[in-house]
Parts: structure tokens; C-alpha cells; sequence
């Protein structure tokens, strides 16, 4: 069974993530690129969430867990780099 | 320079380390079941040993880690990996002997204890790949050129 009102919010999922986007590339700090790919990996889980929903297929969900945890690493290392590195 | 970072983070590590490890290890048991598997979950819970290095600083992690163990236990994930594969000589390399007639696993295809020798590879390919993972982040951690 496939439901189209999850594409339907996967679609402005996604359109907000070409916004967070838009905010990497024309950043003018770095500070502003790492909050925008902060915010584009929320969006990517929460896209990941609902094509599993869309697709009916429950074994998705594990993918967004994971990209949710290391994600939460991969901004962590960022920050930690920024503040002045290992250190 | 301080060696670790805030008590935020330290105290959500603490809560974060043990969830992203047994999540791993749920992938890499279930790696003949759900998506994933060795690779995908030995690179998991060697996300949640970054964390800790992110999180608590060089220190730290130079107590806790033992640069042998990590090496043998490396070794040993290849060498069960091998073993595995060879179970079934007697008919061809790669013969999946626990599944055709082995004692265990080898239950209702589906099920946990199924797919004969794939979930000892799925083990022996996490282990491997963890303590890899973590001896390279270790080791990168510990260069230290630019101070001299």
C-alpha cells in the first residue's frame, strides 16, 4: 500500500532542505554552513522517515536511526574543531 | 586549552554511548534480516567511540585504550571469518555446511538463528571492523606533528 500524502510531506521536507541548502552555499561564515548542514541532516531523518511510511516498509526506520546518531557525531566533531580542536 | 568538552556534552555522551553501541549491535546481529550488517554496523559502534573521544578528550581515551587488544581482537575477526568459510572444506570454500546440516543456526529462514554461518561472519566482519576503525581514529588522534 502506498500512500501519497507522505510523498506529498516528503516533497516540503524536502523543499525546506533546499533552503537549509541554500544557506551552505552562501553562508558567510562557517558557523552558518555548520548550522545549515545541522538542520539539513534533521530534515534528511525526517525525510527518511517518511518515504519508509510512503513505501510501508518498517525496516527503513532503522537507517534514520542511524543517520540521526551519527550525524549528532559528525556535528559534534565539527564544533569540537571550531572551539580550537583535540586538545 | 581544556581536554574536553562541556558538561553538556559529557553528560549526553554518557546517555548517547551506550544507545549507539547496542544499536550496532543490534545491525550487526540482524545483518541477515534488516539492511546493514558487519560493515555498516562495526562503523556504528565505532561512532560511539569517536563520541568518546570527542566528547571526553585524548586523555581519556589514552586510558581506556589498549593498543594490543584492539590489535588481537582485529585479527581474531578475520581469522573467525576465515573459519567460518572453512567449515564446510569438505565440500567447497564458502560451503555453508551450518546450514545445509550444521547443529545450530539454522532454524526457520526469517528467524534470528537462521542463514547458517552469515551471522558468525556478520559478528567476526563488526568486530573487525570496529576495532579497526578505532585503532586508525586512535592513532590519527595521537600524530602530533605540528607541535614538535
Amino acid at each position: 500500500m502506498i500512500a501519497p500524502e507522505f510523498f506529498y510531506s516528503a516533497l516540503i521536507v524536502m523543499i525546506g532542505a533546499f533552503m537549509a541548502l541554500l544557506r551552505v552555499f552562501f553562508g558567510p561564515s562557517v558557523p552558518d554552513r555548520v548550522v545549515g548542514v545541522d538542520t539539513l541532516n534533521t530534515l534528511v531523518v525526517a525525510g527518511m522517515i517518511l518515504l519508509g511510511a510512503a513505501y510501508d516498509r518498517t525496516i527503513y526506520i532503522d537507517i534514520a536511526i542511524v543517520y540521526a546518531l551519527l550525524s549528532y557525531i559528525g556535528t559534534l566533531a565539527i564544533a569540537r574543531y571550531l572551539q580550537g580542536g583535540l586538545e | 586549552m581544556r581536554s574536553d568538552m562541556g558538561l553538556i556534552v559529557k553528560t549526553t555522551a554518557r546517555a548517547t554511548i551506550p544507545l549507539i553501541g547496542i544499536f550496532g549491535a543490534y545491525v550487526v546481529s540482524h545483518g541477515h534480516l534488516t539492511p546493514g550488517g558487519g560493515f555498516q554496523g562495526g562503523a556504528t559502534i565505532a561512532g560511539a567511540g569517536i563520541l568518546f573521544l570527542i566528547a571526553f578528550g585524548f586523555g581519556e581515551m589514552k586510558k581506556r585504550y589498549n593498543h594490543h587488544l584492539y590489535s588481537v581482537l582485529e585479527g581474531f575477526g578475520g581469522l573467525v571469518f576465515l573459519g567460518a568459510a572453512m567449515l564446510g572444506l569438505g565440500v567447497a570454500f564458502f560451503y555453508n555446511a551450518l546450514w545445509h546440516e550444521g547443529p545450530i543456526l539454522n532454524g526457520q529462514p526469517g528467524t534470528l538463528l537462521s542463514a547458517g554461518y552469515l551471522p558468525i561472519m556478520n559478528l567476526a566482519v563488526g568486530l573487525k571492523v570496529f576495532t579497526g576503525l578505532i585503532s586508525a581514529l586512535f592513532a590519527i588522534a595521537a600524530y602530533r606533528r605540528w607541535r614538535e
